[in-house]
């Protein structure tokens, strides 16, 4: 009771300020008031879902949403686009905590099976989804005036684009409900993997296209591609490894400089043209596998911090969410997103069945790569900004699918985990240790 | 060569030892960080850039905020009979350094005839309210009574100039509100939003506590700001109200400042001294902000001797000298809303906190017998 007390008075002050006084300030100065709104709000919100056996991050997403310039608007269009600017932090955060939580030592056994598992349903879902976008041509309304190979190009983009995954929300959600185990660690593995090979694809077709309408392909693509995987693993890796020394040989103010180096890698790495997440992740590895910190400290800070920076994201996510996008293509865009469920089940099925993963687990990854995020919606805006008949057409239907998956993506992993049984025991291990 | 050796040997003796008989270190945050901000900004190796400052924009209403709350805790939990009279002795001596520093400012201001986009009254009134801040010092089980009472008296010495500095920044605004309604505004904001923390704090622990108070400060800062008025005094009012509430709240809030305590000091010192741009107009202004603000504290600390319970007169203003990070807050915040024209007081009142921890090293006195 004193929680939706809270609530409400902070929702007051907050439209008191933004719609009660008709103030039109500098945008800078949104982002404060933006970001408390959210972290109080949402975090309440989230906490409210929870009782009711929805994954909080639902909770983060429905409060941005519903608070959004959709809908009541107390989070303005300027203050969601503010709010935006923490993006870059908060993927590097999530993914460094991915890092830190894959022991090579401990995967290794599992690791043959793991990419298997990877490959096969990749494939299968890249497949079927390409099949049925050809098949389905016409009711995409995508351009009528293509010759073949332009119609196999652009085909081609859109399967790449709506069979990728989120990592982001699974290793937030893995994070939040404070899952370990066997169905954690596939599903985390498969959608890093996942997540290489988009951008593999995504180079590979966004060359191909070129060369359908009469462009030029570049050499330098590959090369850049080649800069993106290896030299983000590479930057990660050095950075990791600055932290691991400092955190043996310093040790202090430890979330304070996990938070530098997050800032760093997200900051320096789009500079470098390179992939934050990927050299994130190679980051966390380094430290948890080559130089582990004494103690718990690095962990406990991490997981400190995690809270407010996924509460900031996702209720950010849940501002910018294109519902108008949901409401010209909406059932074009469920239908799509049926079908592409259905072939992430089979070939995820499959997968398991010829990667001998035990049955209890391997019925369940497919749950876990429903969720799609912002990685998908930054390949549609490059694809948008390039081709923009076609292009933004191809955009409002991943926006839409984007739409979706957020909300049903979450909902269908944490009930996974449950299942599995997995909520929980990250806390357990701990205490064990 | 070995009498400059021999020198420097005899100056860090003397300074060790006059650090052990509890003098402020020479490194003091101020001394490290500023010049560090300078060297890092746009006037230095351009680090952090304009751009880079305008985002910090952010993160320095969030640290106002916060230095408010923790002056609204410190005054808030003032406990014990003479409470009343280190309140009366602290305004006071706030109330002289304003005066001592507004008044020659503005004084000189008019001989000078120096050109300025904000008017001489609030240029004097700015600097008189930077100076009055004073940093507590640090107090343990072997502290005499002098410091115990300057570090209440320096506590309760940034009440006034963070209320006044509410009715400075309306008239510096370009807002065309009452300045009555800015402040009330302010304190409305603090305490309207306290009240929300106070029902969350206490019922939530671990991350989510941290969630909650992280985002009440960036709510504090956040909607002070965007209204442009005074989030040390949205902090303040928020402060105090916890320190009154029923149950354990300012004990829980203040557990978690000072977790962040240091980063964020650090992150507001570096900010000022990347903004500071020398300019003949704040080398006029530094000068007599740094010798009327030390007039002002030995003769504010003198009389608020006469009302603090048993304080050696000579001491208590020596005790005030070191300034601390309140006033230059006060001026980033000035600068956030009067823009470019404010630079040379940012310049004035950091170029000062910077000269008054050195001379705090000479004249902080030593402890007396307890």
């Amino acid at each position: 009771m004193r929680q939706l007390f809270a609530l409400a008075l902070t929702i007051a002050v907050v439209w008191f300020v933004v719609a009660g006084t008709g103030i039109v300030p500098n945008d800078p100065r949104l982002t404060a008031l933006a970001l408390g709104f959210c972290l109080i709000a949402a975090a309440l919100s989230g906490e409210l879902l929870e009782r009711f056996g929805l994954p909080r991050v639902t909770g983060y997403l429905m409060f941005g949403m519903v608070c959004g310039p959709y809908v009541l608007n107390i989070i303005t269009r300027p203050m969601a686009r503010e709010l935006q600017l923490i993006n870059g932090l908060a993927v590097v955060l999530i993914a460094f905590i991915a890092g830190l939580e894959m022991n090579i030592e401990r995967l290794r056994p599992r690791l043959r099976a793991m990419l298997q598992l990877g490959g096969i349903s990749m494939l299968g879902l890249y497949i079927g989804l390409f099949g049925t976008f050809w098949l389905t041509w016409s009711w995409l309304g995508l351009g009528v005036d293509v010759s073949l190979i332009q119609k196999a190009a652009i085909v081609g983009v859109l399967t790449t684009v709506v069979a990728s995954y989120s990592p982001t929300v699974t290793i937030a959600l893995i994070t939040e409900s404070r899952a370990s185990g066997p169905l954690s660690e596939l599903t985390l593995a498969v959608v890093i993997l996942a997540d290489l090979l988009l951008i593999l694809m995504f180079t590979l077709v966004v060359q191909f296209v070129r060369y359908a309408f009469g462009g030029t392909g570049e050499i330098g693509l590959f090369v850049s591609l080649s800069w993106e995987i290896f030299g983000s693993f590479a930057f990660g890796a050095g950075v990791g490894a600055l932290f691991a020394f400092y955190l043996r040989y310093v040790g202090r103010e430890v979330a304070v400089a996990l938070v530098a180096v997050c800032a760093i890698i997200a900051g320096v790495g789009s500079q470098l043209h390179i992939e934050p997440l990927l050299a994130a992740l190679a980051a966390g590895l380094v430290v948890e596998n080559i130089a582990p910190p004494r103690g718990d400290m690095l962990k406990e800070a991490a997981e400190r911090g995690a809270l407010p920076v996924l509460v900031v994201f996702f209720a950010a996510a849940g501002a910018s969410l294109q519902l108008d996008a949901l409401a010209v293509i909406g059932w074009v865009a469920i239908a799509v997103s049926a079908v592409r469920m259905a072939l992430i089940w089979g070939s995820m099925k499959v997968g398991a069945k010829y990667a001998r993963i035990d049955p209890a687990v391997g019925d369940k990854v497919w749950m876990g790569m429903v969720s799609q995020a912002g990685v998908t919606l930054g390949l549609t805006l490059i694809i948008a900004g390039e081709y923009p008949t076609w292009g933004s057409r191809v955009q409002t239907l991943v926006v839409s699918l984007i739409a979706l998956h957020q909300f049903v993506g979450p909902v269908l992993f944490r009930a996974a985990l449950s299942r599995a049984g997995e909520i929980g025991k990250m806390d357990a291990e701990t205490a064990d240790v | 060569m070995p009498s400059v050796a021999g020198a420097l040997f005899r100056i860090t003796a003397t300074l060790r030892t006059r650090a052990a008989l509890g003098l402020r270190p020479v490194t003091a945050p101020v001394m490290l960080f500023l010049p560090l901000g300078a060297v890092l900004g746009p006037s230095g190796a351009n680090i952090l850039s304009s751009a880079a400052l305008g985002h910090l924009d952010v993160v320095i209403s969030v640290v106002l905020a916060t230095l408010g709350v923790f002056i609204g805790i410190a005054a808030g939990t003032q406990r014990g009979a003479s409470v009343g009279r280190l309140m009366t002795a602290s305004t006071v001596e706030a109330a002289v350094t304003i005066l001592s520093v507004g008044g020659a400012t503005y004084v000189l201001l008019r001989a000078w005839e120096m050109p300025s986009a904000i008017t001489y009254t609030l240029v004097a009134l700015t600097l008189g309210l930077c100076a009055s801040a004073s940093a507590a010092p640090s107090v343990d089980d072997s502290s005499d009574q002098t410091r115990r009472v300057a570090a209440r008296v320096a506590d309760l010495d940034d009440v006034l100039p963070i209320v006044l500095g509410g009715v400075a920044l309306s008239l510096i605004g370009s807002g065309d509100r009452m300045v009555l309604l800015d402040v009330a505004l302010s304190i409305g904001l603090g305490l309207a939003i306290a009240a929300s923390g106070w029902l969350l704090f206490e019922l939530s622990e671990g991350a989510e506590r941290d969630v909650f108070v992280l985002g009440t400060l960036a709510l504090l800062g956040g909607a002070a700001a965007y209204l442009e008025t005074s989030p040390l005094l949205a902090g303040l009012s928020a402060g105090w109200l916890w320190a009154q509430a029923p149950g354990q709240t300012e004990r829980v809030v203040a557990t978690h400042l000072r977790k962040v305590q240091h980063p964020l000091v650090v992150i507001l010192l570096i900010t000022a001294g990347a903004s500071l741009q020398p300019s003949v107009a704040g080398v006029w202004l530094f000068a007599p902000y740094l010798v009327f603000r030390t007039v002002g504290k030995l003769t504010g600390g003198w009389l608020a001797s006469r009302l603090a319970p048993g304080v050696a007169p000579s001491d208590l203003g020596a005790y005030l000298i070191p300034p601390g990070v309140i006033g230059i807050a006060f001026a980033l915040n000035v600068l956030q809303v009067a823009s470019t024209p404010a630079l040379p007081l940012v310049f004035a009142v950091s170029a000062g906190a910077v000269v008054s921890e050195m001379l705090a090293v000479i004249v902080t006195p030593a402890p007396r017998p307890v």
